[in-house]
């Protein structure tokens, strides 16, 4: 087992196979070519691991594949493809966690109240507007008001949603909940 | 004679194990597509509640293996996204005799039970760390009870029966923001479970407007009776709304004579039981407060 780093240059990282049966792991071996890197057998000095579930990780990152166990650094599903896989080795190679964006699940949640400050109804439109990339001439011919109240709104957006600029804004306010009914 | 602590420990620890027992014959494994397992309980004869997010958006079949070793073809029978109860049928599976928890109360024992992900049975035992009153849901479904248990389970684990310390069933576990643990109360899966069996969905109001809190300007809150209401931001073209004439930029502020000072007032009046119905809808606009006739429709399905 090596602790070695991979080398930012290089392309390739060696991929140590461990599975439970001959063919899976020639299987696996062949999508780590696919996926751009070289595969070694179990045991062989690696950067990375590569599992089908079946091996212990044994100190070395290890990406599995079509299992869902939280011990692995890497979780892919099974019909992940090339540039996710290899993504997912480059990622738990250099130390981070990897996991498929749909098993974030939000889980059961209650409709919450919005937080306060409410927005009045004005800063929402400049918000609207805002948010289309409108400046604050353009905002002001669109809503029928003047430059200077759609200054005055916007600085109560920045109040509100303690945003600097207008992008913080747009960003935060666009995060405040909006509910079908 | 006083007896040792441990065998008082002991003797907790015995009892545990016979309410995990006891209420056993309750949980369902269930497979679907042959791989992915989740929990489920066999709530009557020949049915079993699942957890309805835990549950792939499609599946065709999926089996399921009972305490006493049978196995069964289950049917998708109905689900609800708004109270997290999906139902699946499995023939004629004789359910074990329950009871409904008593009221639930913050800091007494509960009993979670499910399976892993390999379909071995999983009991886990914490207390319950907080008792609320009935909330709204995401989707819009009343949950009766908010029961919060200081547990972790795997997502696996998910929709099976959870207990209190006399055997009475308080629910099913879901996972709730964060995956904390949260109880889908009993009263609320009877509530569903003969409409989703019967119809295999449950009907909602529907009023065709996605909306934002905001506040009232001042110079009408005499008028509306209050400081906030809904504006609205988009109005679903042939929805109820826009059949009553509502736009874009409309603050909706009372609906058949509620207050809509908040998502959970308006939640709150689409029920099943609203659908059809005409209800008197004030709204501001351009100034001034007006009211218009909206009949409620049903909510299209996703």
């Amino acid at each position: 087992m090596s602790t070695a780093r991979p080398d930012p240059g290089a392309l390739r990282l060696r991929v140590a196979v461990v599975a439970a049966g001959d063919g899976v792991a020639a299987r696996l071996a062949a999508r780590v070519v696919e996926s751009g890197h070289h595969p070694v057998a179990a045991g062989e000095p690696c950067d990375v691991l590569l599992t089908d579930g079946a091996g212990a990780a044994g100190g070395v990152p290890a990406v599995a594949i079509g299992v869902e166990a939280d011990d692995f650094a890497g979780l892919l599903p099974a019909d992940a493809g090339p540039a996710a896989l290899d993504a997912a080795l480059r990622a738990v190679a250099a130390g981070l966690c990897v996991r498929p964006a749909q098993s974030l699940s939000p889980g059961f949640a209650a409709l919450s109240e919005e937080p306060a400050p409410v927005l009045t109804p004005r800063e929402v439109e400049v918000l609207a507007a805002l948010a289309e990339g409108l400046g604050t001439k353009a905002v002001a011919r669109r809503l029928a008001i003047s430059p200077h109240t759609v200054k005055f709104h916007i600085e109560g957006l920045f109040r509100k949603l303690d945003a600097a600029t207008r992008a913080e804004a747009v960003a935060k306010g666009l995060r405040r909940q909006i509910v079908e009914f | 004679m006083t007896e040792p602590a441990e065998d008082m420990l002991s003797r907790l620890s015995k009892a545990l194990a016979a309410r995990a027992a006891a209420a056993g014959p309750l949980v369902a494994s269930v497979a679907v597509r042959g791989r992915e397992r989740l929990s489920g309980t066999l709530w009557r004869q020949g049915l079993v509640v699942v957890s309805e997010q835990a549950l792939p958006r499609r599946f065709d079949e999926a089996e399921v293996r009972l305490a006493d070793g049978r196995r069964l073809d289950a049917r998708l029978a109905g689900r609800d996204p708004a109270t997290n109860v999906a139902l699946l049928r499995v023939g004629e599976a004789a359910a074990p005799a329950w009871s409904p928890a008593a009221d639930p109360q913050p800091g007494a024992l509960a009993m979670t039970l499910g399976v892993d992900g390999a379909g071995a049975s999983s009991v886990r035992v914490g207390a319950i760390r907080h008792v609320g009153p009935e909330w709204h849901s995401r989707a819009g479904g009343r949950i009766d009870r908010r029961i919060m248990l200081d547990l972790r389970i795997e997502p696996s684990e998910e929709g099976g029966p959870v207990i209190d310390m006399t055997g009475g069933l308080l629910g099913i576990s879901t996972l709730g923001p964060r995956r904390r643990l949260l109880v889908i109360p009993t009263a609320t899966v009877e509530r569903v479970l003969e409409p989703l069996a019967h119809n295999g969905r449950i009907a909602r109001g529907w009023l065709g407007v996605a909306v934002q809190r905001v506040t009232v300007p001042e110079e009408l809150r005499a008028a509306a009776g209050q400081t906030e209401g809904l504006m609205a931001l988009a109005v679903a073209e042939n929805g109820p709304a826009a059949a009553a004439g509502v736009l874009m930029g409309d603050i909706l502020v009372a609906l058949d004579g509620t207050g809509l000072t908040g998502m959970t007032r308006l939640a709150g009046l689409l029920g099943a039981e609203a659908v059809g119905k005409r209800f008197a809808l004030r709204l501001i606009r351009a100034g001034a407060v007006h009211s218009v006739e909206v009949t409620i429709a049903e909510r299209p399905s996703q």
